[in-house]
C-alpha cells in the first residue's frame, strides 16, 4: 500500500523525465550530434546521481513551505501536481512541473490550515524570475568567450565539431545531474517528510531515507528518459538547434550552471564563507531557463524580434499553474480525506509534525536493493548487447567497403 | 567520444588531400596544354596520365570523405553541403580531364598564331580554379575570409570570358585561310578551356553562401 502512495510521484518523475531531458540533450540529439542511445544512457545515470547525492538541498527548501506529514497528503498532492502538468500540456500551455508543486503545497497548506511560510515563498518565486534572468547572462557570456576563442584558435571546422560534440556529451551530462539535483525536489520532495525509511548500507555508501526516495525518483526520471524522451528530443530540441552549434552547446551549459547553482548546498556554503549572502536551494524550472538563455544570446545578437508571446505565456505560467495546481490539490485532498478517509496531514504545532503519520515500511529498502541491482545487471546486459551489435555492424560496413574498391579495381 | 578517435584527424586529412589533388590536377593541365602547344606529345601523354592517377585518387578520397562523415555522423548540420562541396571540386577535375582526353582524341590544330592567345586562355581559367582552392580550404578554419578569397575566383572568370571573346572573335573575323569546320573545331576547344573557369564560378557561388551560413 505504502508503495501504491508513491505512484504519483513516479509518474511526475516519468513526466520530467519524458519532457524536461529534452532541455539537456536535445540540441544535441536533434542536430544528431550524438544518438539518442547514447543521450539517454548518459542522461538516465547522471539524473540519478544527481537526484541521489545533491538533491536534498532543493526539497529541503519545499519542505520548508509545507512539511507533508501524511503518506496520503504526499500522494495526492504529487497526483494534483502530475494533473496539472498533464492538462496544461495538453492545451499547450507552458507548464512547470516546480511551479505545479508549490501550489499543490500550498494547497495542502490551505487544507490542513498551516502557514505558508512567506519568506520561503518569497524566496523560491523570485528564483523563478532569476533562474532565466541568470541563464542568459549565463549564456551570453560563455557564448562571447566561446567565440573569442573560435575566432582567435582558427580551429578545423571538423576539429571544431569533435571538440563540440564530447562538449554536448560532458554537459549534457553535466545537465543530467544538475536536472536530477534540482528538479528530485518536485518529484520526491512532497513524500520526505512522510516518509522515514532505514538507512540502505549498500558497501561503498549508505542511502538515508530521502536519499531512497530519490533514487526511486531518480529511477523514473530514467524510465521517462528512456520511454518517451526521443520525440520531444528531435522536435523541441530541433528549435534550440536553430540558433547554432555553438549557441546550443552554450544554451545547455548556461542551464546546466543555473540548476547546479540552485541545488548545490556546497557552492552556497562557501558563498556564505566569503560573505556573501547564502544561494536559495530551490527548484528552478528547466524549460523556463532555457527560454531565458535563447533570449539572453538572441539580444546579444541584436535580434529584434523578440518573441514577448512566449515571455508573457511564461509569466501567466507563474501564476496560473500554482493556482491551478493548489485548488486542484485543496479539492483533492477534501476527497481523499471526507470519501475515502485516508489521512491526509495535520497542522504543524510548535514547527513539530504533530501527530505525523509517516511510512516506515522497512520492506521498501529490501525491494529498493534487489531494484538497485536488477537496474545494474539489466543496464550491463543492454550494455553488452548494444556493443556487440555495433560491432557487428562497423565489421559488415568495412566488409562492404573493401568489397566495393576491389571490384572498381 | 570523437574527440579521442583518430576519425577526426583522419578526415582532415583526406579533405586537405582531395583539395591537393585537385590542385595538382590543374597544375597539369596546365602544363598539358604548354606542351601541346610546344607539339611535345610525349610529355602531353605523361601528364594525361598523371591526371588520369589524380583524378581517380580524387574520387577515392571524394567516396571515403562522404563515407566517414556519414558513419560517424561528423559535420551534421553541414554535412550535405561540404558532400556537394566536394562534388562540384571532383567535377573540376574530371573536367580537366575529359579536356585532355579532348585533345589527345581530337589532336586540334591550333594555327601559330593563336599559340599565345590559348596559353593566356589556359593561365586565366586555371587561375580561377587554382585561386578556389585555398577559398575552400578557408572554409573549414577561418570562413570569415571566405568570401575575399573569392573574389579573386570571378576576376579570373570575367578575364578568361574575355579572352576567348578576343579569341572566337580572331578565329572567326580575322582568320580568313582556315575553314569553317576548323574554326569550328577551335571554338569547341576554347570551349573545353574555359569550362574549368565557369565550373570554378558555379563552386565559388556555393562556397560563398556556405561561408555565410557558417559565419552568421
Amino acid at each position: 500500500m505504502i508503495l501504491f502512495f508513491l505512484t504519483s510521484g513516479l509518474f511526475l518523475g516519468w513526466s520530467l523525465g519524458a519532457n524536461d531531458a529534452s532541455n539537456v540533450f536535445g540540441s544535441a540529439v536533434g542536430s544528431k550530434m550524438v544518438t539518442f542511445r547514447k543521450a539517454a544512457i548518459i542522461a538516465s545515470i547522471a539524473v540519478i546521481l544527481g537526484a541521489v547525492f545533491q538533491g536534498a538541498g532543493a526539497s529541503e527548501t519545499l519542505g520548508k513551505l509545507g512539511g507533508v506529514n501524511a503518506i496520503g497528503g504526499s500522494f495526492t498532492l504529487a497526483l494534483a501536481a502530475a494533473i496539472t502538468v498533464y492538462v496544461m500540456t495538453k492545451f499547450s500551455l507552458p507548464v512547470s512541473t516546480t511551479q505545479a508543486i508549490v501550489g499543490a503545497i500550498i494547497g495542502w497548506n490551505l487544507f490542513t490550515g498551516n502557514k505558508t511560510d512567506a519568506d520561503t515563498l518569497s524566496k523560491i518565486v523570485v528564483t523563478w524570475v532569476s533562474g532565466p534572468v541568470l541563464g542568459a547572462l549565463f549564456a551570453v557570456l560563455l557564448y562571447i568567450i566561446i567565440i573569442k576563442i573560435k575566432k582567435a584558435s582558427r580551429i578545423h571546422l571538423i576539429r571544431f565539431e569533435s571538440f563540440l560534440r564530447t562538449g554536448l556529451i560532458i554537459v549534457g551530462a553535466f545537465g543530467a545531474y544538475s536536472l536530477g539535483a534540482n528538479n528530485i525536489a518536485n518529484v520526491m520532495g512532497v513524500f520526505v517528510p512522510a516518509f522515514n525509511l532505514q538507512e540502505l548500507d549498500l558497501g561503498l555508501f549508505t542511502l538515508s531515507s530521502s536519499q531512497q526516495l530519490f533514487l526511486l525518483g531518480g529511477l523514473a526520471i530514467a524510465v521517462g528518459i528512456i520511454t518517451y524522451s526521443k520525440k520531444v528530443m528531435e522536435t523541441i530540441g530541433g528549435n534550440i538547434v536553430e540558433l547554432n552549434s555553438e549557441a546550443a552547446i552554450v544554451v545547455v551549459l548556461a542551464q546546466s550552471l543555473v540548476l547546479f547553482i540552485f541545488s548545490s548546498s556546497g557552492l552556497s556554503n562557501l558563498f556564505v564563507k566569503i560573505g556573501l549572502p547564502p544561494i536559495p536551494m530551490v527548484p528552478v524550472s528547466s524549460s523556463q531557463v532555457i527560454v531565458g538563455c535563447v533570449i539572453g544570446i538572441g539580444l546579444y545578437k541584436g535580434a529584434r524580434n523578440i518573441n514577448f508571446k512566449l515571455l508573457g505565456e511564461i509569466g501567466i505560467g507563474w501564476i496560473a499553474t500554482p493556482v491551478m495546481s493548489g485548488l486542484l490539490a485543496f479539492f483533492s485532498l477534501f476527497f481523499v480525506k471526507n470519501i475515502f478517509g485516508i489521512d491526509v496531514g495535520y497542522k504543524i504545532i510548535g514547527g513539530a509534525a504533530s501527530g505525523a503519520v509517516t511510512a516506515t515500511d522497512p520492506g521498501i529498502s529490501a525491494i529498493i536493493r534487489y531494484l538497485l541491482l536488477a537496474v545494474l545487471i539489466t543496464g550491463l546486459l543492454v550494455g553488452i548487447y548494444y556493443s556487440l551489435i555495433e560491432r557487428k555492424k562497423q565489421k559488415e560496413l568495412k566488409k562492404s567497403e573493401d568489397k566495393f574498391w576491389h571490384y572498381l579495381k | 567520444m570523437a574527440l579521442f578517435k583518430r576519425t577526426t584527424k583522419d578526415l582532415i586529412i583526406r579533405i586537405d588531400e582531395f583539395l591537393d589533388n585537385i590542385e595538382l590536377g590543374l597544375l597539369v593541365f596546365r602544363e598539358s596544354i604548354n606542351s601541346y602547344i610546344d607539339k611535345d606529345m610525349e610529355a602531353f601523354s605523361r601528364h594525361l596520365q598523371k591526371v588520369d592517377t589524380l583524378e581517380g585518387n580524387a574520387d577515392r578520397l571524394q567516396r571515403m570523405i562522404e563515407n566517414e562523415m556519414i558513419t560517424h555522423s561528423i559535420l551534421p548540420q553541414h554535412r550535405e553541403e561540404v558532400a556537394r562541396l566536394l562534388d562540384v571540386l571532383d567535377e573540376i577535375i574530371d573536367t580537366v580531364k575529359s579536356s585532355l582526353n579532348e585533345f589527345i582524341i581530337e589532336m586540334p590544330e591550333i594555327p601559330a598564331a593563336l599559340n599565345k592567345d590559348i596559353i593566356n586562355l589556359t593561365e586565366a581559367s586555371v587561375e580561377a580554379a587554382e585561386e578556389l582552392i585555398p577559398a575552400a580550404r578557408a572554409y573549414f578554419t577561418t570562413p570569415y575570409t571566405v568570401r575575399e578569397k573569392l573574389l579573386k575566383v570571378y576576376y579570373f572568370e570575367s578575364e578568361t570570358d574575355k579572352i576567348a571573346l578576343n579569341t572566337k572573335k580572331r578565329i572567326f573575323q580575322e582568320m580568313k585561310d582556315i575553314d569553317l569546320a576548323h574554326k569550328a573545331h577551335l571554338r569547341y576547344i576554347i570551349h573545353h578551356i574555359e569550362n574549368i573557369s565557369d565550373m570554378a564560378q558555379k563552386a565559388a557561388d556555393m562556397l560563398s553562401a556556405m561561408a555565410i551560413k557558417i559565419v552568421i
